[in-house]
């Protein structure tokens, strides 16, 4: 049995502290999905908590075949799906700002070139992204971040895999139209040259 | 042209997932030679496709671990409340069964007796004729007035065709279109 398999049968009698070290584990993962769906660092945060709650709750019907990682991000996307969903029918008509990751916030005169870079770069991704409709963008972070295969990516938004490919095929396509548009692109060669 | 605008675009595909065959591949750099539309994109898909790779992933907050522990339910408390109404509900069937099946031992040699049987089977003939004699009575006596007094029949008659006509014309009328 595997550290992981340990935690997870230790979390399931009711071991916090078992499971506080698969928090340990795939906080980042998490988080970094939510922030990516929701583009905002307290929602983020927010539905990251709520992810590993919703995980903690329902640790009986988590199928071992399946890794526990994509059950997790499965979890992660579906609740920002929702918030999204929710957020879009009450601040319809809201043109409030979100806030932006602590990174991605910090002052870039005095940060050394390279944290400078990685800020633009973190900039330009969300940049694209929020243009994105949500399953796009779900599908996008899934196979980018997480290096899902197209069938983990399919069962995790319980949809199919040739659905899957569409959503990618379309959102490539979306994300170079937007790149374009808003001269991304250039800027982007710039950054990695 | 368009079709192979869009034969190109299922190749660039192929080629950023890296599933692109060798003959696929010249076919898909012939063609980029050739159309500078095509090219543009191809750049800006390779473009966007690096920037995906290469971005790394963002971290929470130091103490999330800590927070969200904080916020966890405590599961053993739940196992317990969830066996404590397993439990409950258990009992509220078994109970009943139990209670049953005692007054059954209790009741079978009573009822098994010949003598109450034949008197609650006996009682409930008699109930049933009574309730036949006074169906009976009814149907007699409304027979009687019929033949007796034909005139009300009629006038019973005369006014169920007075409402059913009333009703059908009413019908008619809400059924018509509003006019603007």
């Amino acid at each position: 049995m595997n550290e992981e398999q340990l935690w997870l049968d230790q979390a399931r009698k009711g071991d916090k502290d078992a499971f506080g070290q698969l928090i340990d584990a795939y906080q980042i993962p998490v988080y970094n999905l939510a922030y990516r769906m929701l583009n905002n660092s307290g929602e983020a945060e927010e539905a990251a908590q709520e992810a590993f709650i919703r995980a903690y709750t329902r640790l009986e019907s988590y199928n071992p075949d399946h890794k526990f990682s994509t059950w997790l991000l499965s979890i992660t996307s579906n609740y920002c799906i929702d918030l999204l969903r929710k957020r879009r029918a009450i601040f319809l008509s809201i043109d409030e700002p979100l806030g932006a990751h602590p990174a991605l916030r910090s002052d870039k005169i005095k940060e050394p070139e390279a944290q400078v870079t990685l800020n633009e770069q973190q900039e330009m991704v969300q940049s694209l992204l929020e243009d994105l409709p949500d399953e796009y963008r779900q599908a996008v972070v899934l196979r980018y971040w997480y290096e899902l295969s197209y069938e983990e990516i399919a069962d995790s938004m319980e949809t199919t895999v040739s659905a899957i490919k569409s959503r990618l095929f379309r959102a490539r396509k979306l994300l170079a139209e937007i790149g374009v548009k808003k001269g991304l692109i250039s800027a982007l060669e710039q950054v990695m040259a | 042209m368009e079709q192979e605008h869009d034969y190109a675009y299922a190749l660039m595909m192929d080629a950023l997932d890296g599933e692109l065959t060798e003959g696929s591949k010249l076919e898909l750099e012939l063609h980029l030679q050739m159309c500078s539309d095509c090219l543009r994109e191809w750049h800006a898909l390779v473009a966007i496709e690096t920037l995906l790779r290469t971005t790394p992933a963002l971290a929470p907050a130091a103490g999330f671990t800590q927070r969200t522990l904080a916020r966890l339910p405590n599961r053993r408390y739940r196992i317990w409340a969830l066996t404590a109404i397993y439990l409950v509900l258990l009992l509220c069937g078994f109970v009943p069964m139990a209670l049953g099946a005692w007054a059954m031992t209790r009741l079978l040699p009573i009822l098994n007796q010949p003598a109450l049987i034949n008197g609650i089977t006996h009682s409930l003939t008699k109930f049933m004729q009574v309730i036949g004699a006074v169906l009976m009575a009814l149907f007699n006596g409304l027979g009687e007035v019929v033949v007796q007094q034909p005139a009300a029949l009629g006038w019973f008659l005369v006014i169920m065709g007075v409402i059913s006509v009333w009703g059908g014309l009413l019908r008619e009328l809400l059924s018509q279109p509003q006019r603007a």
